[in-house]
């Protein structure tokens, strides 16, 4: 997948966190709407409610002020004290050019000139601010003519009040934004978990279990989407076998044609010494080439039972250390395998044949792409055999060890062997039940390494 | 010997190669044609295509099994398959896999006609109520001969000739001439078949029993 430009406004994110994300802005929405409308209303109500008692309670107040002074009762003689107000509240009657004030009021700092400015309004109520506090200045003028009288109720209470109602309304917006994101992680993962499933199907298919199916899960959306996988996945399977049990028929067919050439060709090779000189020479290249065309035959022949997943194991005990020195000294045409002391006596259950190819194919592909094999190793410990090949050519990077092990994988020299050799070996390896894996030799060249378990059990028709 | 092999191409290129190397080849093209065949002529050995456009190739086997002790080297599709066993469980004496080249058949084939080189002193073996007569090719019970075949026997005599235990590879390389990476198979099933014939309960054999997965050993 070739990653599109991503803009700067527009992050990459995974579908997940996409969803998450959705569903996080959507919550964060909706949370503050409902914050806002609560409020505003709550604020409206509660401000309203206040100011309407402070009118109705100051009236009142200044009724009974007019009232005592009409009956002779003194301003001074703390007539503002025993007025009904909640507490904090600072009360200031201004009559006849003098003021009163209760003890509240006379603590505090008051405006000079709030005389002129109440003088105009007969009613009124405001909100201000006096020594760094919020009050509400509620002002009843006229009774009697030419007096005033100014309530300045505390706010801090009210204020304070409605502070925590927007703290509880941020904080609760906020929480409403986290579940919502975290909603969103969840149902997402509920309703990928599908996909994931398919993702792990599809994997296992692309690593070569082509028998992996997803399961029908009784929901109509869903299943449409296991049935047209299954469906893939069948068909792709039977186009493999077909193409497995393709390659295994022609070469099957290839080696009725490929008997009678060779027969021929031995008949022509016996009477060399009786043919005209000059056919001698395309003789060797037909003779060399049939004999590698007959190599190839048994080759993919050999690779066409597992790819067709009917490659069985005759496991029959065999001396390791035996078995691999006879397999590669043969092979190399000198002697070349150290049976290690841990490895003597070692006893697989084992197909002699198959073992012998593993070892065979990893010693010629060490003489031919591999200059020379310098050693093979046997050594055991705990339930492991180790088998280790060694060459004297350039390595294989790191790169390309992945692939190393594929059919006609071509190393650094081309047309030596089949191509199919380190195939056949990895296949033989895993029949066993075993590993194989190539790293650096530390005397330099590649080091293939084949890790056997002691206890091969008897498989038949496995796939690998 | 008798070649029976359907592909007219390769039973000529066969027959060639073969006369090369020194080998008088009679042809047959069926199952049928090759059993006619055996009626008429006793060829040393015969060689068995499995796949026959007539018969099943197990059956012509067995009906040549029937009537005669001549090696019989079957050519099997693959090594890895079942139809090695039941090849050598139908009577055939060795087996090889197309393509097959023709002095690599005549190794086979002289492996299977190679016999023991006759002794000064007669050497003679029994075991149990079986008496062995290594040079003179038979094995007798209560006088009488078994009806071994010629591989059968030289496996019993191989086990006769030792007082120890003979290992699968042993027995390959002596009677069939192959290294230490014979096909074990070929000792197996040979035994299985020598059970039947010399051992009074084949399933419970005291004569010809196995040592240890390893080898095998002929009780006296």
């Amino acid at each position: 997948m070739t990653p599109g430009r991503v803009a700067w406004w527009r992050p990459q994110l995974r579908l997940r966190q996409r969803v998450a994300l959705g569903f996080g802005v959507l919550a964060l929405l909706l949370s503050t709407v409902v914050a806002l409308s609560v409020w505003s209303l709550a604020s409206h109500y509660v401000n309203r409610d206040h100011t309407l008692t402070a009118d109705a309670e100051s009236t009142d107040n200044a009724q009974l002020i007019a009232t005592e002074i009409s009956d002779g009762v003194r301003p001074s003689d703390g007539l503002l004290d025993r007025l009904h107000y909640p507490p904090g509240t600072a009360a200031v009657l201004l009559v006849r050019g003098r003021s009163y004030r209760n003890q509240a009021a006379a603590s505090l700092d008051l405006p000079p000139n709030l005389v002129e400015q109440v003088g105009g309004a007969r009613r009124s109520s405001r909100a201000v601010t006096i020594d760094g506090k919020p009050y509400l200045e509620v002002v009843s003028a006229g009774r009697p003519a030419g007096s005033a009288y100014v309530e300045l109720r505390p706010l801090d209470d009210l204020r304070h009040t409605l502070t925590r109602t927007w703290q509880l309304l941020v904080f609760a917006t906020a929480l409403a934004t986290v579940l919502g994101a975290a909603f969103g992680l969840f149902a997402s993962r509920r309703m990928l978990r599908p996909l994931a499933e398919v993702t792990e199907a599809a994997s296992a298919i692309a690593h070569g279990d082509l028998t992996a199916r997803l399961a029908a899960r009784g929901d109509p959306d869903l299943d449409d989407l296991a049935r047209s996988f299954n469906r893939t996945a069948a068909e792709l399977e039977q186009r493999v076998q077909a193409d497995a049990r393709f390659a295994g028929d022609v070469s099957h067919e290839l080696r009725t044609p490929l008997t009678t050439m060779l027969n021929s060709l031995a008949l022509l090779e016996n009477r060399r010494v009786s043919l005209p000189s000059d056919v001698s020479e395309p003789l060797d290249l037909l003779s060399e080439d049939l004999h590698r065309f007959r190599a190839l035959v048994i080759d993919l022949l050999e690779i066409a039972r597992f790819d067709e997943g009917v490659a069985t194991v005759e496991g029959e005990p065999v001396l390791v250390g035996e078995l691999v020195a006879r397999a590669a000294d043969a092979t190399a045409g000198r002697p070349v395998t150290d049976v290690l002391a841990s490895a003597s006596g070692v006893v697989l259950l084992a197909d002699k044949r198959r073992l012998r190819l593993v070892v065979v194919n990893l010693v010629r592909n060490a003489e031919t792409h591999g200059l020379t094999c310098r050693a093979v190793t046997v050594s055991a410990s705990g339930d492991t055999v180790r088998i280790t090949v060694d060459d004297a050519g350039p390595g294989v990077p790191p790169e390309r060890r992945g692939r190393v092990f594929d059919r006609f994988a071509r190393g650094i020299s081309p047309h030596v062997g089949t191509g199919l050799g380190l195939a056949i070996a990895s296949r033989n390896v895993r029949l066993h039940g075993g590993t194989i894996s190539v790293d650096d030799a530390p005397a330099g060249g590649a080091r293939f390494v084949v890790e056997l378990p002691v206890d091969v059990r008897r498989t038949s028709a496995v796939s690998v | 010997m008798l070649l029976v092999e359907d592909d007219p191409r390769v039973r000529r290129a066969l027959q060639l190669a073969l006369h090369d190397e020194g080998y008088a080849v009679a042809l047959a093209a069926t199952g049928r044609e090759g059993l006619a065949a055996l009626e008429t002529s006793t060829p040393d050995v015969v060689l068995l295509d499995l796949m026959l456009p007539d018969l099943d190739g197990f059956d012509v086997c067995r009906r040549i099994r029937h009537d005669s002790d001549v090696p019989v080297i079957m050519v099997t599709a693959r090594t890895d398959s079942h139809d090695v066993v039941a090849g050598l469980e139908a009577g055939a004496d060795d087996y090889v896999t197309k393509p097959l080249v023709a002095k690599e058949l005549s190794a086979r084939i002289r492996a299977l006609l190679r016999r023991h080189e006759p002794a000064r002193t007669p050497r003679r073996v029994r075991a149990g109520d079986v008496e062995i007569r290594v040079d003179e090719g038979v094995a007798l019970r209560d006088g009488a001969p078994l009806a071994l075949t010629r591989t059968e026997f030289r496996l019993l005599a191989e086990l006769a000739l030792t007082t120890g235990v003979r290992s699968r590879e042993e027995l390959l390389e002596r009677v069939w001439g192959y290294g230490y990476f014979g096909d074990g198979r070929l000792v197996d099933v040979h035994v299985r078949r020598l059970r039947t014939k010399v051992e009074r309960d084949p399933t419970n054999p005291t004569l010809v029993v196995t040592a240890r997965g390893l080898g095998y050993r002929l009780v006296r």
